[in-house]
């Protein structure tokens, strides 16, 4: 009895799984933690990062916990990389309703899955996403796109905007620092949510060591469409890279600028203060979107400045889940109002 | 205008704090102030060396600056202890420890000082899930003892007076009468509809699960402190309020050093300490911001950023001083704001020392969720 959700096709009558999410039932896979969520929090979509969908508004973050990778960097080990199991205490019980009436009690204009793989917890979301859209909410997600094809399919309905991790450009990189033999289903994946969903891709830059692959990943976003948002970002070292260099920011810099040439939206941030957070138009070179990034999760919109997703200057159009949305559009609401 | 530098390893940048937009500036100060920060590279909040920093910075700031008043935070200890479980004898290394930096930094400065610990941690014994109310349950990161509720059902009031976690429910005109009656003039600096309902407050050893707590289950978390050890040869206090005055009234013939050592209680200080009172009646102040701006200000301040308020429905699109976490005013009355004197801040309490005790330069460490992204320098002012 194989796992279908992701690449790894675990056999699930062999102990635990890999991400150790899913379990043999009846001859059935079965979510072993479902309706079990580590976090619902209010937050900026930018800080996820989305850059090109509803910018402003505020999302209500949620995350389970298990993935199916092994990043030696990653930054969420303490939820993604434990036992699912030993981390049952900590998390939240919300069946799908609960969760969705949770987002409108916190007046989130959207649901976004962040902290691990979403594709450990489909079965979860998708009950999540019968009741989101009768809330007319809509979901997104972060996930590192090594899922089987049926499970990207699932993934394409449950989600409208997806921000896929491409962390690097050779089966080589992938194996060493996340563990997995081969990369080519995740560039089908991203070609496969490019169809349908609003994509946005995200490379943590590590020097020395994946900066040699920018321009590989930069020519495969374009091959795509080059209107692409690509966020690459700066290597926080954690988990087992704590000992690494910050990456050296003014270098990593110039090794972005052949990719600038192909792609418009290129955004390099997750350090304080970073100055290539902002959009702009790709046509004159003004400045359509700011944005402020406090790095780690710590973006936000600063000041919209494309009314009706076009260029003030020179009418060009920005490519824009949605439109703008103010922080405030909805606000908690009681319970009464909800129920 | 406030100005910050940003060091985020091996690169600087500086920004107007207010607004976050970068700004050009090269004011001896400021250059002064980015030369410290590069040569204090952050260890990182539960690293071995992250007290060293506050000390070894402090003193390199004092060393070009030669300011009237220091204030320090310690608080590797507090991080490490509350996420990371220390056999008993490593724990109390641990405190002894940051108590030993503390007076390294006296020895080495010669500055009078005023050591205040935010009291003891204890084991948490359980925690409360709130996330099933109808209502909202909103807690903080760092808060473990409060917990604010609003709009709560019927339903949700049967259960939580049917917790016996939960010491008592506060109905928020009450808590704001208890801190009216013990300070006159009390601020109330948020707008009292981001206020919650209730507030629920956990027996001691207890804490919330709501939304807004960490991720990171604590493994301690602060006693109920109702009293904190000080330890200073400039006089005799018996509340936390009393120590901004007391320091003012020294300044003009001490150079004085305010060092925090957090989560450190009573028994790892010397014999000459005294306990002071932390809060009002049944309300103590936790490590956190309504600590430090009590301390600073010398006047009761729980709700400048009031425990479980709905910080998530302010104007977030209007948010000023993004380097300040979720401070998001210069309040008045702190310790050094109006003090003709030169004054530092150094700590590793992340995007706080700045906006807590109104020093002319202050240098911390800019981590987030215990991700260190390096530090920061603030320049309120350099023309004295
Ligand atoms: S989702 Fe989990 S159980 Fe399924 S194949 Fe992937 S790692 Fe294995």
């Amino acid at each position: 009895m194989k796992c279908q959700f992701c690449e790894r096709t675990c056999d699930l009558t062999k102990g635990r799984s890999f991400c150790g999410m899913y379990m043999e039932e009846n001859g059935r896979v079965k979510e072993r933690f479902p309706d079990q969520w580590c976090t619902y929090t209010p937050s900026r979509i930018e800080s996820v990062p989305f850059y090109h969908a509803y910018p402003g508004a505020r999302s209500m973050i949620i995350g389970t916990a298990g993935c199916n990778f092994r990043c030696r960097y990653c930054s969420n080990g303490f939820i993604a990389c434990k036992d699912p199991a030993d981390l049952q205490e900590v998390m939240y019980t919300l069946p799908a309703d609960r969760l969705v009436a949770m987002a409108k009690k916190m007046g989130c204009h959207n649901i976004v899955f962040n902290v691990n793989e979403p594709a450990v917890s489909l079965p979860s979301l998708e009950r999540v996403k019968y009741y989101a859209r009768k809330e007319e909410i809509p979901m997104g997600c972060l996930t590192n796109g090594y899922t089987t094809e049926s499970a990207t399919r699932l993934m394409m309905e449950i989600f409208s905007f997806v921000h896929i991790g491409l962390k690097g450009f050779s089966n080589a990189f992938y194996h060493e620092f996340v563990g997995i033999p081969d990369m080519a289903p995740i560039l089908r994946n991203i070609r496969m949510f490019a169809q349908t969903c609003h994509v946005e891709i995200a490379s943590p830059v590590i020097e020395d060591v994946n900066d040699h692959e920018l321009f590989d990943i930069a020519r495969f976003i374009h091959d795509i469409r080059p209107d692409i948002p690509w966020h690459v970002f700066r290597l926080l070292p954690e988990h087992h890279m704590k000992e690494s260099l910050y990456p050296n920011i003014d270098r990593m810099d110039q090794a972005l600028e052949t990719s600038r040439k192909l792609l418009p939206y290129i955004y390099f941030h997750n350090f304080v203060g970073s100055r290539w957070v902002n959009t702009l138009c790709p046509d004159c070179g003004h400045t359509v979107i700011k944005r402020f990034s406090l790095g780690c999760s710590g973006d936000r919109l600063d000041e919209f400045l494309a009314p009706g997703n076009t260029c003030p200057e020179c009418g060009t159009p920005i490519p824009i889940l949605g439109t703008r949305v103010a922080w405030n559009e909805k606000q908690s609401v009681s319970w009464e109002a909800v129920s | 205008m406030s100005l910050a530098v940003i060091d985020a390893r091996e690169w600087q940048n500086r920004f107007d704090l207010e607004t976050g937009q970068p700004r050009k500036s090269d004011t001896p100060g400021v250059e002064m102030a980015a030369g410290v920060l590069s040569r204090h590279p952050y260890p990182g909040d539960v690293d071995e060396q992250a007290n060293q920093w506050v000390t070894d910075t402090a003193l390199d700031l004092i060393s070009h600056y030669d300011p009237d008043l220091v204030c320090l935070s310690y608080v590797q200890q507090f991080f490490s202890d509350r996420h990371f479980k220390h056999p008993e004898t490593e724990r109390e290394r641990l405190f002894a420890a940051a108590m030993a930096e503390a007076n390294r930094f006296v020895d080495l400065s010669g500055f009078t000082p005023v050591i205040v610990g935010t009291g003891d941690m204890i084991p948490l014994a359980g925690d409360m899930d709130l996330s099933g109310l109808d209502g909202l349950a909103v807690s903080s990161n760092w808060s473990a003892r409060y917990c604010g509720i609003h709009g709560p059902s019927p339903r949700d009031m049967d259960f939580l007076n049917s917790l016996d976690t939960l010491e008592r429910i506060v109905p928020k005109q009450e808590w704001i009468d208890l801190f009216q009656a013990a300070q006159p003039d009390l601020e109330i600096l948020q707008d009292p509809r981001l206020m919650p309902d209730f507030l629920a407050v956990a027996r001691e050893g207890q804490a919330f699960k709501t939304m807004g707590t960490t991720l990171r289950k604590p493994v301690h978390i602060p006693a109920n402190n109702f009293q904190v050890p000080v330890v200073t040869p400039l006089g005799i206090i018996n509340d936390l309020r009393e120590i901004k005055p007391l320091i003012r009234e020294h300044l003009s013939t001490h150079k004085i050093a305010l060092i925090l050592v957090e989560g450190v209680g009573e028994s790892f200080f010397p014999e000459s300490r005294r306990l002071v009172q932390n809060g009002v009646d049944w309300f103590c102040y936790e490590p956190g911001d309504a600590f430090y701006l009590t301390l600073s200000t010398g006047r009761h301040q729980p709700f400048a950023y009031p425990a479980g308020f709905r910080f998530f429905d302010k104007d977030a699109d209007a948010v000023k001083f993004p380097f300040s976490g979720y401070m998001d005013m210069i309040l008045g009355h702190t310790l050094a704001l109006n003090f003709p004197g030169k004054s530092i801040a150094v700590g590793n309490r992340s995007m706080f020392m700045h906006m807590a005790f109104g020093v002319d330069i202050s240098i911390e460490c800019f981590a987030r969720n215990l991700f260190n992204q390096g530090c920061m320098a603030v320049v309120h002012r350099d023309d004295k």
